[in-house]
């Protein structure tokens, strides 16, 4: 599914973000992403989202290299993914409901259809009766449920998640997991990216460890 | 679809304007002001227009006679102009006539000419020409031919008064224009600053947009929808103020100069010149806010 070689993310002169890091996902894999803070786990995630472009490397998801993407094909590209991010990443002046269905609006979806995908997925996350909220009026785990069903709403092939639970006491933590979890048995594949490895060593699965921009235990 | 990404585009900039309502107040008055301005200036050219038109309907052309003209003399005057295409009709003013039209007219200076002594005005045939006949230069050859002629003193025709008329009426048109152009920028500047500010207050919101892959024209649409509805509440805005303040000059010219001026003359902007303001204040408002996002690729 996700395929990198020989990536370098240089900033200014001489401080590598990345330095000829290579790694392989497959497809319906769920992988973590870990390492200190500075390790370059943000800047991998950003590439793969295209929000920036790698010094040197090749970087492919489902076969197609994202490095050389014009800007209309970006957008074509991050339709195809789920995102979810500590800081929730929620539009303020719309509601729950509208929130998630912004993601099928901008796919073309008819309106009916819209409605009820979005309807189950804010079930699936267990807020379906808070869909009229906006997301100032949700605790933090409620916000993050709701980005993952914005996510999730598209039905993605790839899901990548930047420290989803930093914000989260360990209890929701372990439940924002769960999800991905019953993300990844549908086939999905699941990119997390997180410096804690006691919630690593809760949930299992594959761990990538990054330090100061290269692989260290893959 | 497209009805569907229309409906979303107004909703989300009715939504922005209400939310950024103070900034969107100065943009709507700052493209009301200028398109007031253009405005009131298209109506002055417009009832300008109308009024040489009324008056080149009305053109005269007067044939003075000499006071020792013989019949034959201005038979033959007569003859040449009921002869000429361009006359429409010819009426001879005798001596008297004159003096009793003078009277009439300036009845305060009736008593300068009721002396013992011969009164100073001369017959004349008033012809009223064409209307197409009104500032050409036909006019002007049929004026020279009947000064040759025998019999008469002078030939005047207020040809130049016309055309001096419709020359302040294109002058105001291009000033109104000019001045118009240069208001329509600052306008559609004042969109452009008040767009940028709502693209700086909801640059969150475009990031969202921008990662779950939103293609550029559904992030730029709401934006440029609210340049252009800006554009059309200040159109509105204008044309009625401009209809206010027609209809306050229909009276205050009406009172000013009774008689002069007819209320019901003073025409307003015709449909077509209406419907371009909106449709330019719509540009306008489309063009500050194309401008402003811009940097959104």
């Amino acid at each position: 599914m996700i395929e990198i070689e020989g990536l370098s993310k240089l900033y200014g002169r001489d401080v590598f973000a990345l330095e000829d890091f290579s790694m392989h996902v497959g497809k319906g894999e769920f992988v973590f992403l870990t390492g200190p803070s500075g390790a370059g786990k943000s800047t991998l995630l950003r590439i793969l989202l295209c929000q920036e472009a790698p010094t040197t490397g090749r970087v492919a998801v489902g076969g197609r290299d994202i490095t050389r993407l014009k800007p209309r094909e970006v957008q074509t590209y991050r339709r195809t993914l789920g995102f979810v991010f500590q800081d929730f990443k929620l539009i303020p002046g719309k509601t729950v409901f509208e929130n998630v269905m912004f993601a099928l609006r901008i796919l073309g979806v008819p309106d009916v259809q819209q409605r009820r995908r979005t309807f189950q997925v804010l079930k699936w996350v267990g807020l379906q009766h808070r869909a009229n909220a906006y997301p100032l009026e949700l605790s933090g785990g409620e916000q993050q449920r709701v980005s993952i069903a914005r996510a999730l709403v598209n039905e993605p092939t790839l899901v990548l998640a930047d420290e989803p639970t930093g914000n989260l006491d360990p209890d929701l933590a372990l439940e924002i997991m769960n999800l991905f979890r019953e993300i990844n048995s549908t086939g999905t594949t699941v990119l997390v990216a997180t410096h804690d490895r006691e919630l690593i060593r809760h949930v299992g699965h594959r761990a990538v460890t990054l330090d100061h921009g290269r692989l260290a235990i893959g | 679809m497209l009805f569907a990404g229309l409906k979303y585009f107004v909703s989300e900039a009715v939504t922005g304007l209400w939310r950024g309502r103070r900034s969107t107040v100065l943009s709507v008055v700052t493209i009301a002001a200028a398109l007031f301005v253009l405005g009131i200036f298209l109506a002055v050219t417009a009832n300008l227009d109308a009024l040489v038109a009324r008056w080149g309907a009305a053109a005269e052309l007067s044939v003075y006679l000499r006071d020792d003209v013989s019949l034959a003399e201005r038979a033959e005057v007569q003859r040449a102009l009921r002869g000429d295409p361009l006359v429409r009709e010819v009426q001879l003013v005798t001596r008297d006539e004159a003096l009793a039209r003078f009277r009439r007219d300036f009845p305060d200076l009736a008593p300068a000419v009721s002396g013992p002594e011969a009164h100073p005005f001369p017959a004349s045939f008033e012809a009223r020409l064409a209307p197409e006949a009104s500032g050409g230069d036909l006019v002007e050859s049929l004026a020279v031919r009947l000064r040759g002629m025998r019999g008469v003193s002078d030939v005047r025709y207020d040809r130049l008064w016309l055309q001096r008329l419709q020359s302040i009426a294109a002058l105001v048109g291009w000033g109104g224009a000019l001045v118009g152009a240069v208001l329509a920028l600052a306008a559609a500047l004042t969109v452009t600053n008040v767009v940028r500010l709502a693209l700086f207050s909801r640059r969150d919101e475009i990031q969202i947009m921008e990662l779950v892959g939103a293609p550029l024209s559904f992030i730029k649409g709401p934006f440029v929808m609210e340049g252009i509805l800006q554009g059309a509440l200040g159109a509105i805005l204008a044309l009625g103020a401009l209809g206010l303040a027609i209809s306050l000059a229909r009276g205050r010219l009406a009172a000013a100069a009774p008689g002069l001026i007819d209320a019901n003359s003073i025409v307003g902007l015709p449909l077509a010149t209406l419907v371009l303001v909106v449709v330019g204040g719509m540009a306008v408002g489309c063009l500050g806010a194309l401008l402003a996002a811009r940097r959104l690729g």
